[in-house]
């Protein structure tokens, strides 16, 4: 069948071993405050205030700042991976599976915004920025699980 | 809508799977709408009932609700 905007399946084992190593990688940092001054590298920015993170005095537009790289190339690889996992085609792609795809992405997107809401009215201050790293994640994570389990359940049927 | 693919199916001796790779669909979508979970688009029901060798009306019916 036709389908626009879906990866080759090709692609979706690659994405499973990248994906795994990624997550953990990601969660380590989150947890451990991982940032070796190794990792503290000069990076092109559009904008910073400089305070709390990078170290520039005042704010500088399109300009070069030192950050440390280790939460970028966590959350570059997680989003890159969780994406051609999410978004590969299935073995068979058909238009069973299509809907089985899009029923599962509006769950996700409820799931995501919904938990957004409830953060919104109880997470406050620091909290809710390590709150919103996560959010940032989970409309990826929900439909990757929602949309396995539908396949899962629609073989077995 | 419902359908009579069980029996159509059973008429021309074909597994779920044959079916399937006949008209170029996974398993699950023929045993989903055996199940009357799916209902096919019209391309996926002409094939079908081109495997059957019958109109589509023998193959697929509405019912009251639709």
């Amino acid at each position: 069948m036709e389908t626009r905007f879906l990866f080759p399946h090709k692609y979706k084992k690659i994405g499973w071993i990248l994906l795994i190593p990624s997550t953990i990688f990601g969660l380590f940092i989150m947890f451990t405050n991982f940032e070796p001054d190794w990792l503290k590298l000069p990076m092109f920015t559009f904008f910073s205030q400089g305070f709390p993170l990078a170290d520039t005095d005042g704010t500088v537009w399109f300009s070069t700042i030192k950050t440390n790289v280790a939460n970028e190339i966590a959350g570059v690889l997680f989003l890159i991976s969780a994406m051609v996992v999410a978004f590969t085609k299935a073995k068979n792609e058909d238009e069973f599976i299509t809907k089985i795809r899009l029923e599962s992405l509006v769950w996700a997107t409820f799931f995501h915004f919904g938990i957004l809401l409830i953060g919104m009215l109880f997470v406050f201050d620091l909290e809710f920025f390590t709150f919103m790293i996560f959010n940032m994640f989970t409309l990826l994570i929900l439909f990757i699980f929602k949309f396995n389990l539908a396949l899962y359940k629609s073989k077995r049927l | 809508m419902k359908n009579n693919l069980k029996v159509e199916r059973a008429i021309k001796d074909l597994t779920q799977d044959d079916l399937a790779k006949l008209i170029g669909v996974s398993r699950q979508t023929i045993n989903a709408m055996e199940k009357n979970k799916y209902v096919p688009s019209t391309v996926l029901s002409l094939k079908i009932a081109k495997v059957f060798e019958k109109p589509v009306e023998d193959v697929f019916f509405l019912e009251e609700t639709d």
